[in-house]
């Protein structure tokens, strides 16, 4: 009796010494790029854009960057919205200023490495207060060509260029 | 109520928009101290000014290669913001002229930002967008009126900044703030009109950057950052934003965004790429938000926050001035064709009412059949027998809105039997034009045939009591009603605070006709010919006034006796050696005028009783015209000696006697008929003319000034009656 407590204490302590570790093990490489939006000369409000990492079935994985303060507007960013309801992350760390027209936007995007090449895309959503949404204003496939080119936007988006940080 | 198009503008404005006004004001003092509260921080550089962007950007630049944008807030806090040399995202207050870094944004206060969109849309977005625009628009109106309303009741533009009369508290201020105000709140107004109609698209404030020719990209000659002509030539307080090159490439290239314009810089050369002027439109909007936030000079949003709060103020006196002018409102019981007392008014602010609503409420309460309209409902009024006009001026001498058809109507419904009218003038002398409109009125109706004067027009300077008091009692004493005047509108005095003795009385020569009597103060009382004696000879409210002449310090009176008179049978039998009370009553409007040069004093029968004091005085350098009107020799010998004794010292100009039922049978105004060259050039230098006596005369001479005036000096007569050179006192 006595013993196994003795070796549930030892136990208690490895694992609290050991978790940091073990977590910090767990945390996969990742890479950063600046990520460059040039807007188009659109009349409005500033745009709010999400910049999230889509799987290879086409389905939201996370979130990497939002383009606008205010949660009030955050469900004008519908198909987004829904998957950051569903499972609610907290974003405030990659949180930033919104765009308006004919602006740029320079941000730092950290990406799992193992993501790269592996059929993975940057999706870029943007909505505007009382104007059109556009769910993919731009989708970038997550590969080395794709973050060395300039792409360009449908919607509120001019264009959108990386460059590894 | 009839009231003028402004008045109606405004207050319908007010109405239709208190309620979203009142949140945007409310909301507004709490936004005027988000600017103030920023700008305690310490993240403004001393130097900023001095700063050329060739000071500030290379130097950035190398000691943070990861920097992607600089950019200025209203509060000139220079912002960077790129990453740091981990790569991570940064955004730094850093002081332009050493690279220090010098703290991290706040995250936007959230109170602040709720309180702002509350401001903005009342949380609706669009819809509320559009109310709250169209509230300032609403306010840009209201101010638009206001401003008008104000130079009406100033009497003209370059009278705007003048002093105000104090009518009561809300009015007042309403006022006196509303000018103090008018200035940020026209600005507020203005500026946030323009915001939403750029904001609905309805101004056009796109304009575009031309796009770079990337084949015209000159890669060299290479230059330094600092030597740049553009970077030496540009004020850093000129800069809102700079957009770093994303890259070293030479494709990649500075985007300067200025206070007027926008360019692009080549990194390597200097050279503008391009660059384009932002349309008036944009720089106004910038401008615009600058004046509607207070965002770059606490001092403007403090002043901001005043005038949101004058908003408040102004929601609450405007009401309240409203509902003060609908409470004067009357609810007649009885029509216009059965009533036999019939009041007038003549108001713009309404405060008139409250008089004629006192009377009417008296008169009611006596079981007389009254009834009370605007001066513009004039009608027919087939059983009346007396008409009380109760009216104010507005305006240069014009008459109030609701009395502006007075004339007109007049003169198309003559009345069918004999009415006897009254007319009292509410005014200030603070305004030159002194109740013009009332002696308008007055001098209209005197002219009509049916219409009969019972006493003389009354003027009511800045609502006093006494003086309407004074009106009241003599009114009722002709009329034969009783008033009680002890409320907060009039004021009944019936005292007898002063003791008299009898010095001289004179004996009736003539039966029916005046005597002179004299009276010795018993104290040092101060007064003076013109003044008017009361007495309560029924030890009643029954009240007698006399003139008064200042001889040889004592009071003399000249009374007409009429036979089984209270006052003149009661005056005729005391004797010399009896004791009175009475009381002195001020009556400064018809003192003699110290500053005139020359005077002309008309009177017939008792009214000579005042002059006979005033040539009692010595003349100075003054010029003095007495003209009299009695029936006979005999009434005049009464007066004769002092006259010839005065006429001898030069004491007095000259003199003329006009006798009614003797000789040629003149009356006074025939008098002044053969001396007009006299009567205009007196006029024409500032001189005064005296009336006193019989209301008959009154109306005489009144009309024959009338024509003098309008025919050779071009004014109305009623322009020298409210400018203080026709004095009239007559019963
Ligand atoms: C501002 C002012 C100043 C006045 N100054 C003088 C003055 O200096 N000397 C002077 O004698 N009076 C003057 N009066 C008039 C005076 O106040 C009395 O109205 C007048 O003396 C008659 O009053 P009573 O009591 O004698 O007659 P009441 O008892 O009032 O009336 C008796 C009879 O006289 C008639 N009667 C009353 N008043 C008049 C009138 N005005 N004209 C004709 N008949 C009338 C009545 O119809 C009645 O038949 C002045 C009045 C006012 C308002």
């Amino acid at each position: 009796m006595k013993a196994s407590l003795i070796k549930t204490a030892w136990l208690l302590l490895a694992f609290i010494l050991v978790t940091p570790t073990v977590m910090q093990a767990q945390k996969a490489p990742t890479s950063k790029y600046k990520c460059m939006i040039q807007m188009t000369n659109y009349l409005g409000e500033g745009a709010y854009i999400v910049i999230s990492l889509i799987n290879p079935k086409g389905a939201y994985e996370k979130t990497l960057y939002v383009l606008g303060p205010d949660k009030e507007w955050y469900n004008s960013l519908k198909e987004w919205h829904k998957f950051q309801a569903k499972k609610p992350t907290n974003i405030s760390a990659i949180t930033g200023a919104s765009v308006t027209g004919g602006d740029r936007a320079v941000n730092v995007l950290e990406i799992e490495s193992s993501k790269i090449n592996s059929g993975y895309s940057l999706r870029f959503e943007s909505a505007v207060e009382d104007k059109k949404y556009h769910m993919k204003d731009l989708e970038v496939p997550l590969t080395t060509e794709g973050l060395a080119a300039k792409s360009e936007g449908a919607g509120y988006i001019r264009y959108v260029r990386f460059s590894p940080n | 109520m009839t009231i003028s198009i402004w008045r109606y503008s405004h207050l319908a404005l007010a109405v239709s928009s208190f309620i979203l006004l009142t949140l945007a004001s409310v909301t507004g003092v709490i936004l005027a101290f988000k600017p103030i509260q920023e700008k305690i921080n310490p993240y403004r550089s001393d130097q900023f000014e001095a700063l050329y962007l060739s000071d500030v950007i290379p130097q950035l630049r190398s000691q943070y290669p990861g920097i992607t944008k600089l950019s200025i807030d209203a509060n000139q806090f220079v912002q960077m913001k790129g990453t740091d040399q981990e790569g991570e995202n940064m955004l730094v207050f850093v002081d332009p002229k050493t690279g220090n870094l010098l703290g991290k944004p706040e995250a936007p206060s959230e109170f602040f930002e709720w309180v702002t969109a509350l401001h903005r849309s009342l949380f609706l977005h669009e819809t509320g967008r559009f109310f709250i625009g169209l509230t300032s628009f609403l306010l840009l109106l209201i101010t638009i009126s206001g401003t008008v309303l104000i130079i009406q009741r100033q009497r003209g533009v370059r009278r705007f900044l003048t002093r105000i009369v104090r009518e009561n508290f809300a009015q007042y201020y309403h006022v006196v703030l509303g000018r103090l105000s008018l200035i940020p709140i026209f600005l507020l107004a203005l500026t946030g009109t323009y915001l939403s109609l750029a904001r609905f698209e309805l101004i056009d404030t796109a304009y575009i950057l031309p796009d770079v020719d990337y084949d015209a990209i000159q890669d060299g000659p290479p230059r330094d950052a600092t030597s740049f002509d553009i970077f030496k030539n540009t004020p850093l307080s000129e800069i809102q934003s700079v957009d770093f090159p994303f890259s070293e490439d030479v494709e990649d290239y500075y985007t300067l965004q200025l206070k007027d314009r926008a360019l692009h810089v080549n990194q390597v050369t200097g050279e503008i790429l391009s660059e384009v002027k932002y349309p008036v439109s944009v720089v106004l909007t910038e401008w615009s938000v600058d004046l509607h936030t207070g965002r770059t000079n606490a001092f403007w949003a403090i002043l901001l926050a005043l005038a949101s709060g004058n908003i408040l103020f102004f929601i609450y006196s405007g009401f309240a001035i409203t509902l003060k002018r609908r409470s004067g409102r009357i609810k007649n019981n009885f029509t216009a064709e059965e009533s036999n007392f019939i009041i007038l008014t003549g108001s713009e602010n309404g405060s008139t009412f409250r008089f004629a609503q006192e009377i009417y409420k008296q008169l009611l309460q006596q079981g007389k059949k009254v009834y009370a309209c605007e001066l513009n409902d004039f009608q027919e009024f087939p059983k009346a027998t007396h008409i009380i006009v109760m009216t104010a001026t507005y305006g240069l001498g014009n008459p109030p809105t609701n009395a502006a058809q007075f004339a007109i109507k007049l003169a198309a419904r003559p009345q069918v039997r004999q009415i006897h009218y009254s007319v009292v003038g509410f005014g200030s002398h603070a305004y030159p034009d002194f109740c013009k409109f009332a002696f308008e009125v007055d001098n209209l109706l005197s002219r009509q045939d049916w219409a009969t004067p019972l006493v003389e027009i009354h003027t009511i300077n800045d609502k006093s009591p006494q003086e309407f008091g004074q009106w009241a009692s003599v009114w009722a004493q002709h009329a034969g009603v009783t008033l009680d005047l002890s409320t907060d509108l009039g004021q009944d005095q019936h005292t007898c605070p002063h003791n008299f003795t009898v010095t001289e009385k004179t004996v009736l020569t003539v039966p029916l006709d005046a005597f002179r009597l004299r009276l010795r103060p018993e104290g040092p009382y101060s007064y003076a010919s013109g003044d008017l004696l009361a007495i309560y000879p029924g030890n009643d409210h029954r009240e007698r006034l006399y003139s008064i002449g200042k001889v040889a310090g004592e009071i003399q009176l000249s009374i007409k006796l009429h036979p089984g008179g209270l006052g003149s049978e009661y005056l005729y039998g005391l004797q010399v050696g009896d004791r009175i009370h009475g009381r002195i009553d001020a009556n400064p409007h018809f003192h003699f005028p110290e500053k005139a040069r020359q005077v002309v004093m008309v009177s017939n029968g008792t009214g000579i009783a005042p002059f006979l004091g005033m040539i009692d005085e010595e003349a100075g350098d003054r010029e003095r015209y007495l003209y009299c009107g009695f029936r006979d020799q005999a009434s005049f010998s009464l007066y004769e000696s002092s006259i010839r004794e005065h006429l001898n010292t030069g004491n007095l100009a000259s003199f003329r006697l006009a006798r009614s039922r003797e000789g040629s049978r003149q009356y006074v105004k025939d008098l002044l008929a053969q001396d007009q060259e006299l009567i205009v050039e007196v006029l024409k230098n500032n001189g005064v003319i005296m009336l006193c006596g019989s209301l008959a005369m009154q109306q005489d001479v009144v009309e024959l000034l009338d024509g003098l005036c309008t025919t050779i000096l071009g004014k109305t007569v009623s322009y020298y009656q409210s400018h203080g050179q026709i004095l009239m006192d007559c019963y």
